[in-house]
């Protein structure tokens, strides 16, 4: 990667001095000879002979070539040096090493970023074929069948307004407010977890947010909204 | 999230109504009490014509917090209001009555007797 960002640098710095050089030296020299003679004086003997070194080494005598013929074009073409997109630059490489079809590949990090994703949303899936689950919006009564594994048995029928939704992939979690023995309970759930039985939407109010924390200060009953 | 100088409403009959946190049992300089926790506090308000009166010092568990309860299946526990249930020094409750939903946990750190009373056990 150092290279590759060093070499480009250099390509930088030296756009102006190319077009100056070359319009000496592309009359004289031939297509090999030439390559030496440039990256010698441009110093391209200390980078390693890379995929990427190589490929801009050809993009460059390629900017050399064309800069005779049209002296204006000169930066876009070297500006076009480091782009991704394979070939972008005119005219069959004529290098000595063979430069391969350029393939593209992510950093070390981002490749796994890009694996989690792929497995999270796998995971969705999986359950997703299970069970059936609703899509829960903040402002949606709901009720749950939460099971209770110390207790074994099927308690506790939830039933509140649902305030807050938080998107995660598999760890998406809701949060139901509801009025239990005269005490205002807000409970969080997990959306994916095997405790929630069932869950049943059964109404919908309009809202115009997302999260309605608003409604810890309203002391009206809950469930009217 | 209790310390001292924290008002919490009482939760059962005994008579105090509203009980401010002096202390709390467990270890030295222990910051914060939460649900499940004994503490130490005084009366700041009572119910007249009752055994317990205004400003004295008693013992409580705290049983709702508004700051959440986190559990091992992933769900989350908030209430509106910090109350306390007043006990005596076995861990006993004082009053015959509890009021407001308890949840679970405290059966589990013995406090059973107060979980049996409680109308709503989350």
């Amino acid at each position: 990667m150092q290279s590759i960002r060093g070499s480009t640098r250099l390509l930088q710095r030296h756009r102006f001095s190319i077009s100056n050089t070359l319009r000496f030296t592309s009359s004289s020299t031939s297509c090999g000879s030439w390559s030496e003679n440039e990256s010698r004086r441009l110093g391209f003997d200390s980078f390693p002979c890379t995929r990427a070194a190589t490929y801009l080494i050809s993009s460059l005598k390629n900017v050399g070539f064309s800069s005779s013929a049209i002296p204006k074009q000169n930066f876009t073409y070297s500006s076009r040096c480091f782009s991704t997109t394979g070939d972008s630059v005119q005219g069959s490489p004529e290098s000595d090493c063979v430069v391969p079809q350029r393939i593209k590949f992510k950093r070390l990090d981002k490749t796994a970023k890009h694996i989690m994703q792929i497995v999270d949303k796998e995971a969705v899936e999986e359950v997703r074929t299970l069970r059936e689950i609703p899509e829960i919006k903040p402002g949606y009564i709901v009720q749950l069948k939460v099971e209770v594994p110390e207790n074994k048995r099927r308690v506790s029928i939830v039933k509140g307004v649902v305030i807050a939704r938080r998107n995660a992939g598999l760890n998406s979690t809701f949060r139901i407010r509801r009025l239990v023995a005269g005490v205002g309970v807000e409970s969080m759930f997990p959306l994916y977890s095997p405790n929630l039985r069932e869950i049943k939407v059964v109404d919908k109010k309009k809202v115009r947010r997302a999260k309605l924390y608003y409604l810890r200060d309203k002391v009206n009953a809950l469930k009217k909204h | 999230m209790i310390q001292p100088q924290t008002y919490l409403n009482v939760a059962d009959n005994s008579g105090a109504r509203e009980l401010m946190c002096i202390r709390i049992i467990g270890a030295s300089n222990r910051r914060y009490a939460h649900i499940g926790d004994v503490i130490v506090s005084v009366i700041k308000e009572a119910i007249p014509n009752t055994p317990l009166e205004r400003s004295e010092v008693i013992r409580a568990v705290i049983v709702r917090t508004c700051k959440e309860l986190k559990r091992n299946n992933g769900t989350i526990i908030r209430y509106d209001d910090n109350a306390a249930v007043v006990i005596d020094q076995e861990g006993n409750p004082k009053g015959t009555r509890v009021f407001g939903a308890i949840p679970r946990e405290l059966r589990q750190l013995n406090f059973t007797k107060i979980a049996s009373l409680a109308p709503e056990v989350l």
